[in-house]
């Protein structure tokens, strides 16, 4: 259990966060997050490393095998003393291995072992494959909404309800500190999800700016520098 | 033996005013850290976050008082219930202090996001101000009874 007092001064200082998906940036930049964080002590603020380079996607290499990313967790896992971000942690490994074996098995795949992931449901997964929701409904009531969008093949949608999900998730643990370390490390892991969220509608804007211009740019060819068709 | 009553006498009388100031000190610095911290996000608004951080500063008040009540010649008849109303008085205090500066900390931090929310944010600082005024009251009324 951390000092319940330690950062009074550093929580109050950073804003409150706005609804996710209404947002359209985190409510501050990354350089003035990490300025402010400055305020932690080097052991928490080592901690907190670990728990972000563990959870960002940013952090894995593209070619990362399974077994390298379970590692990296178990690696993670065993650095981070607080009882809270250790649940909060492998909260978000649960959601994770869940929506992976759901992409794995749309994709036609199953697991090479008996084990999948990492988390509560590693064995439960593979020997429940053919239930379309894994008979995981009551641990992760959101497990058949995420089967319908796979399947409708929306993944935007999808990325928009894990991000929901695992914000719920730490909403839930911040509701149970609010001055110590661990009210720092959900509020980063917020700001994450926002920033994810953020930088997620930056791509689509992009992809539809160039459909856009090509769209804009097809009937360039058809005129002429005199202003006449050809 | 007498010596050792008498000293307890003593320390009954000193502490509502030791741990009052002892709890307005804590409270005041956990509250007034929050004050800081919202400053620094916030464009105005700073004089009611100053003024609510000063919340905790009246359990050292209700301690002085109850001092001043308590304060008498310390007989051995009387020394008990000085220890007994003194020490209990102080450790209530303490508690409320440091509690309300929490609470007031919270306050602080909601009503930077949200300011309209000001006035129903310290209920609960009120509130253990009201636990914090019981400890008070009835030491007074207790001590009325010490000879």
């Amino acid at each position: 259990m951390s000092d319940p007092d330690a950062y009074i001064a550093l929580v109050s200082s950073l804003p409150g966060s706005e609804r996710l998906f209404v947002a359209k940036q985190p409510p501050l930049s990354r350089l003035r997050l990490d300025r402010r964080l400055t305020a932690l002590t080097p052991e928490d603020a080592r901690v907190l490393r670990v728990l972000e380079h563990a959870l960002n996607w940013g952090d894995y290499d593209m070619d990362v095998t399974d077994a390298q990313a379970i590692e990296r967790c178990k690696e993670a896992l065993r650095d981070i003393p607080q009882p809270t971000l250790r649940k909060l942690f492998l909260e978000r490994m649960d959601l994770r291995t869940t929506a992976a074996a759901l992409r794995l098995r749309k994709q036609g795949g199953s697991p090479s072992s008996g084990t999948f992931g990492m988390g509560r449901w590693t064995r439960h997964i593979p020997a429940n494959w053919t239930d379309p929701s894994f008979r995981l409904e009551g641990p992760m009531p959101w497990i058949k909404e995420a089967k319908q969008l796979l399947d409708a093949e929306d993944p935007l949608g999808l990325e928009r309800l894990l991000l929901s999900v695992s914000h719920k998730q730490l909403k839930k643990h911040a509701a149970r500190h609010l001055f110590d370390f661990e009210a720092v490390a959900i509020y980063v892991l917020i700001w994450n999800i926002f920033d994810r969220w953020a930088q997620s509608n930056a791509q689509d804007a992009v992809k539809r700016f160039e459909h856009l211009a090509q769209q804009a740019m097809a009937g360039v060819a058809e005129i002429d520098i005199d202003g006449a068709s050809a | 033996m007498n010596e050792l009553v008498l000293t307890l006498g003593w320390l009954g009388i000193y502490a509502p005013m030791a741990l009052g100031a002892a709890a307005s000190a804590i409270g005041c610095s956990i509250a007034g850290m929050a004050s800081i911290g919202a400053m620094t996000e916030t464009e105005g608004g700073y004089g009611r976050f100053v003024g609510v951080s000063a919340f905790p500063s009246t359990m050292v008040i209700y301690g002085i008082v109850i001092m001043f009540t308590l304060n008498r010649d310390v007989t051995p008849e009387n020394a008990g219930g000085l220890f007994g109303i003194g020490i209990l008085s102080g450790i209530a205090l303490m508690y409320c202090g440091i509690w309300q500066g929490r609470a007031c900390a919270a306050a602080i931090n909601a009503t930077k996001e949200k300011p309209e929310i000001f006035g129903l944010s310290l209920a609960p600082a009120a509130i253990i101000e009201g636990f914090g005024v019981f400890a008070f009251v009835f030491a007074l009324v207790i001590s009325a009874g010490i000879s």
